[in-house]
């Protein structure tokens, strides 16, 4: 594959990921003890949990066409996070004893709910309400189809080179398959933390007024992963040993 | 989320000196490699556990002013650029030519550098973040990753050239688990003594133990590729041993008293 359609895609890739995460419901460490709407814990954790069984999905669909390595990411990222989500919420409902409710809204913009009554005072809200879901698989959409296209991009561009050839002619190539897959978990943690620095820490989702910073994060993964493409080409031009 | 706060105190410690330590233990332990099948390893994996107090002491520093994201947040993203910048600068080394193999670690630790100092700016211009020490402050925590990296890499595969290290390595996937291992080692002393009475001595005497039980660790990894793994699990957890006592003697000797909350009552009061 041209060099530059690599590093054109983990641009993308890294935008798409950068972007994902603004939706993710990151309630960090108030969440953990129930006092803010959210998975108890940070972004570099959700993003995490996420990207690798993403990553994991869409490596089981390598030599398929991309759309379906696309889909193979974002449907692995979409269940973990989605698991991650509900159960949270269990402990949220059953074990911390309090209603899913958002302080960020005075309805849920989905269901039209009533928020504020449920709000325990002196806290910003518990557990993870039906846009804070909703919002959160958005984000496990948007990160497992960047996750998806870095490993593409690398594997295919890897995979023609002689020293990661396959063993066996047709089948994957394990080595190549490492490489892009550590490549793409890279990128996802370099990303996951920038717009995490962006949304200084906590946010519930696409209502929280700070999703508004959502341009701002997206330059800044762009101008991001534009540099680890182009670091990343050296992989490419050093694999013909 | 992070409460750390405040920053920019005095640190017990000389940064100047982990930084000394860091790098020319990391480098010397790397190049070492080649010497001796059993001596070189164990030189490289010891030439990483000093990467990993530099990494520590580099942490303490940035994260004393709070991120707002927790500590280990930036131990994550510092290892994520080391693993992208070591993998590139190996390979990019073999691109130069086979003489030009022993620039090739160093070419990846600062591939690694920039990429830290690019993300720092980012950070800095566009997100507008407001910590002095940031910029530098990431150049050395990602400059100390790759070297850990590269040390650990280096002990198991038995050679630091890309050829053994993707061999070994890489497509064992061990990568992802030096990955996760290293960003603990170097987020967790920070992390669990950050606070007002944080002491930064015994702060890496933490990260020297994280250090040495990750050394144990990789040196059961390397049982199938390197004649030196036992040398390497028993140094390093005779190590870690030694210097989790020293961590453990200076809390007790920090904290006003120590007690033992006895085992809890038979039959819960109502």
């Amino acid at each position: 594959m041209d060099p530059l359609i690599m590093i054109g895609a983990v641009t993308v890739a890294g935008a798409l990921i950068g972007g994902g995460v603004h939706f993710l419901p990151v309630g960090g460490a108030p969440a953990a003890i129930a006092t803010a709407t959210g998975v108890g814990t940070g972004t570099a954790m959700l993003a995490a949990g996420s990207a690798m069984t993403g990553l994991i999905t869409a490596a089981a669909m390598t030599g398929s066409p991309l759309w379906l390595i696309l889909a193979g990411g974002a449907v692995g990222s979409m269940l973990m996070i989605g698991v991650t989500m509900m159960v949270g919420n269990w402990v949220y409902v059953w074990g911390v004893g309090t209603v899913p409710a958002s302080a960020k809204v005075t309805t849920d913009p989905i269901t039209k709910f009533n928020q504020e009554k449920y709000v325990t005072p002196g806290t910003e809200g518990h557990g993870i309400p039906t846009v804070c879901f909703v919002s959160g698989i958005i984000g496990g959409l948007l990160g497992g189809i960047g996750g998806g296209l870095a490993y593409w991009a690398v594997y295919e561009s890897l995979v023609t080179l002689p020293a990661y050839a396959p063993l066996v002619s047709g089948q994957t190539s394990i080595a190549a398959a490492m490489v892009a897959g550590v490549f793409a978990l890279g990128l996802f943690f370099v990303n996951s933390v920038i717009a995490s620095y962006n949304i200084g820490g906590t946010i519930e989702g696409f209502h929280d007024p700070k999703f508004k910073r959502l341009p701002k994060g997206v330059v800044a993964c762009l101008i991001a992963s534009i540099v680890t493409g182009l670091i990343g080409v050296l992989l490419l031009k050093g694999g013909v040993f | 989320m992070s409460v750390a706060g405040g920053g920019g105190g005095e640190s017990a410690i000389d940064p100047k000196m982990t930084a000394g330590i860091g790098i020319i233990g990391g480098l010397i332990g790397i190049y070492a490699t080649p010497i001796n099948p059993v001596l070189g390893p164990l030189l490289a994996a010891l030439g990483a556990v000093c990467a990993i107090v530099w990494g520590a002491d580099a942490i303490a520093r940035v994260a004393s002013y709070g991120l707002g994201t927790g500590v280990p947040s930036i131990g994550y993203m510092s290892l994520a650029v080391g693993v992208i910048g070591t993998l590139a600068g190996l390979a990019g080394g073999i691109m130069m030519g086979s003489a030009y193999t022993m620039i090739a670690p160093l070419l990846g630790v600062v591939l690694s550098v920039i990429l830290g100092g690019v993300i720092a700016l980012i950070a800095k211009k566009i997100i507008g973040m407001k910590i002095p020490v940031l910029v530098t402050g990431t150049m050395e925590l990602t400059a100390a990753a790759a070297l850990s990296i590269l040390g650990f890499s280096a002990a198991i595969a038995g050679s630091y050239a890309m050829a053994p290290i993707l061999k070994s390595v890489v497509a064992t996937g061990f990568i992802g688990l030096l990955f996760i291992m290293n960003t603990m080692a170097i987020q967790h002393p920070f992390n669990a003594c950050l606070g007002p009475q944080e002491d930064r001595t015994r702060t890496l005497k933490l990260a020297a133990s994280t250090g040495f039980i990750s050394m144990a660790i990789v040196g059961l990894l390397g049982m199938g590729s390197s004649k030196a793994w036992w040398v390497i699990a028993i140094i390093g957890a005779l190590a870690w041993f030694i210097s989790l006592r020293m961590f453990l003697q200076a809390s007790k000797d920090d904290a006003a008293s120590v007690a033992w909350s006895g085992m809890w009552p038979k039959e819960e009061e109502h």
